[in-house]
């Protein structure tokens, strides 16, 4: 081949190259929705703020739990400012009360329903820390009535802190390369029918997957980890798959009380979960309970999700046996079966099945209380363990426990249990 | 007459709201037991611990619901309450304040304070510093220091690592009142020294008689107090 024939070949494989990114680049651009999330709606449409309209959107923004992101501990509701820890830094929530300057004072209903959809605000594209690939599921009327509730809350001047995110994440233009990856915009014309409630109010509003699925590459949410189960982001706690084999100990009114009282024969709400009950699902109607847990019940297992433990059998005479005879039995009982009521069974729990033994570990390390709440106004709560027992001890039980029950070899050891000493609370 | 005798007063019986058994609220609270003691009591080797047991029901409630909003900051505590609404947090605060008062001090004479040391901490406790305008311990907390209903705590017997960390955490803004916020300006005007002194003095007083906070208005201490004030609703 001559030198000139060289070149020109190089020349139209590179333009080829170039071309076919081009293309890829289009079409994945095109999948998270092309320009059209980037053209934010001003307008002036009004919501109307009747009694009614504005109870209903109290509501939603209850089930939607608007509140326990965009408020700290202690700070005026909806001010925004709470921190989330990701793998790419620290994502602040924005301030969503009335203030023209700081919140959402001069947004219009359509500008409103456009974020929550779409991620994407007058300031440019959210991190997907906010969940709106299912906000994109809530249908107009129920986004207008949460809008007239949050435009009626009293208006805080408060700045949240800006984010501290490492590069390239920490530009704007990054998550629109993150979108494209990342971000298949759902069909608005194949949005959830409000009327089948459970899946609603599930995958919607609810935004359960948000924890309870596995993340995939760069904390992305991949439709096959969907309800997988998984490690949450920042703060140490699995969160157990959903799915029918999941579920299966809960009937369909187990589960549906569990919700809305954060407590059941099977388990109480821990963790990241009861505040989930105490800042949210307490408010469900029965009704609305009801539908969700028999949606929950209904969903097929993910492929992502990791198979169920086998029990094999007693390791009695174990270090581990002889720290929960003296310090677990009395309350959890000699075969981990509980005491209905009062103290939640460890046979088959989320702690003891959960690949992860985080959850348990954390339970033994610092205790904890269920959230109060209608059906369980006056919880019983599990002591902390820190200060009672030494780090192998702590070891030695939790591999007990969840081999015994849970049919899960943890193989923790002390230096494990050292490094995941912390509480965190924000 | 004896059979409807015993009816009618069966009747009765039936008709009285049940009685609730009176470890129903401890037995609950296996979470705070394990720092607190059983019965509030404290916990030996647990010195930067409060006891609870017998201090004002108001003043146990304001220090629950501020670990859960963030007045205070203790994440083992927040940790635990950050989910209990109002009426709970008050059950458990009404349940500690019912028990009696811990009689022993919690330091039994591992420190000791040189006499000059115990002379000042004492006079600082008992007569204040007038050239400062700081008050006495005893002017607020009572001449027994078993404290005031319903917002002032006892400090008599309290474990001395336990009050130098609060006078940290005032001086420092991580502990906080409803305003005005008394102890925030007493922990300005005393020098780490006097905090160390009256701390270690403090840890060294049993409260013999066992005695309770005094009822509110039995005495009106010099300072505006957020905690003697109505909650605002």
């Amino acid at each position: 081949m001559s030198l000139r024939g060289f070149v020109l070949a190089v020349a139209l494989l590179l333009s080829a190259l170039l071309l076919g990114a081009f293309v890829i680049a289009c079409v994945l651009f095109a999948r998270q929705g092309g320009f059209e999330p980037y053209r934010i709606p001003r307008g002036d449409r009004v919501v109307a703020a009747d009694a009614a309209t504005l109870a209903r959107g109290e509501y939603l923004a209850r089930i939607g739990d608007c509140a326990a992101c965009h408020t700290t501990r202690g700070g005026a509701p909806f001010a925004g400012g709470r921190a989330f820890a990701t793998g790419i830094g620290t994502v602040y929530s924005s301030n969503i009360t009335p203030d023209p300057e700081h919140g959402i004072g001069d947004w219009s209903a359509d500008e409103f329903a456009h974020v929550m959809r779409n991620g994407v605000s007058r300031r440019g594209p959210l991190y997907p820390v906010f969940p709106y690939a299912h906000f994109a599921e809530v249908d107009d009327a129920d986004l207008d009535a949460i809008f007239a509730y949050l435009r009626a809350q009293p208006a805080s001047a408060t700045l949240p802190p800006p984010n501290r995110l490492d590069p390239p994440a920490d530009s704007r233009r990054a998550l629109i390369a993150w979108r494209m990856l990342h971000y298949d915009r759902p069909d608005p014309a194949a949005r959830i029918d409000p009327r089948d409630r459970g899946r609603y109010l599930v995958e919607g509003l609810g935004h359960c997957a948000m924890c309870h699925s596995a993340r995939g590459e760069r904390g992305s949410l991949a439709p096959a980890g969907h309800f997988a189960g998984g490690v949450i982001p920042g703060i140490g706690w699995y969160a157990p798959p959903l799915d029918h084999v999941q579920l299966e100990r809960y009937s369909e009114t187990e589960l549906a009380d569990y919700l809305r009282n954060g407590t059941s024969v099977h388990g109480d709400a821990y963790g990241p979960m009861a505040e989930v009950v105490y800042a949210s699902l307490r408010a469900l109607t029965a009704d609305d309970a009801l539908a969700m847990a028999r949606y929950l019940k209904r969903v097929e297992p993910s492929p992502l999700r990791a198979p169920p433990g086998v029990v094999s059998g007693n390791d009695a005479g174990s270090r581990g046996a002889a720290v929960y005879a003296r310090a677990c039995a009395e309350c959890h009982g000699d075969d981990g079966e509980g005491k209905p009521g009062a103290y939640p069974p460890l046979r088959a729990s989320v702690s003891a099945t959960a690949p992860e033994p985080l959850n348990a570990v954390r339970m033994v390390l610092y205790g904890g209380m269920p959230p109060t709440t209608g059906g369980n106004p006056r919880p019983h709560s599990m002591p902390p363990f820190v200060q009672r027992l030494d780090a192998g001890d702590i070891a030695a039980v939790v591999n007990h426990m969840r081999r015994r029950w849970g049919g899960r070899e943890s193989n923790l050891t002390a230096q494990d249990i050292e490094a995941m000493h912390g509480i965190v609370v924000d | 007459m004896r059979t409807l005798a015993a009816l009618a007063s069966f009747c009765l019986l039936a008709l009285a709201p049940p009685v609730r058994a009176a470890d129903d609220v401890g037995e609950r609270l296996a979470a705070c037991a394990a720092c607190h003691g059983a019965h509030g009591e404290g916990v030996e080797g647990a010195e930067y611990v409060p006891h609870l047991a017998g201090k004002p029901a108001g003043y146990l409630f304001e220090q629950l619901a501020g670990f859960r909003d963030g007045l205070r900051v203790n994440a083992p505590m927040t940790w635990l309450v950050q989910f209990a609404d109002d009426a709970w947090l008050r059950e458990i605060a009404a349940h500690y304040a019912a028990l009696p008062p811990r009689a022993h001090a919690s330091d039994r004479g591992r420190e000791q304070l040189t006499p000059d040391r115990r002379d000042r901490a004492e006079r600082l406790v008992r007569e204040g510093d007038p050239a400062r305008a700081l008050p006495a311990c005893s002017a607020c907390h009572g001449a027994d220091l078993a404290g005031l209903e319903p917002g002032i705590p006892a400090t008599v017997g309290l474990p001395a690592d336990y009050v130098v960390a609060q006078f940290g955490h005032w001086r420092n803004g991580s502990r906080r009142a409803r305003e005005p916020d008394c102890m925030r300006e007493v922990a300005r005007l005393l020098t780490p020294e006097e905090i160390r002194a009256v701390a270690t003095w403090l840890s060294q007083q049993p409260n013999a008689q066992a005695a309770r906070p005094a009822p509110a208005g039995d005495f009106t201490p010099p300072l505006a107090c957020g905690a003697l004030m109505e909650a605002p609703r």
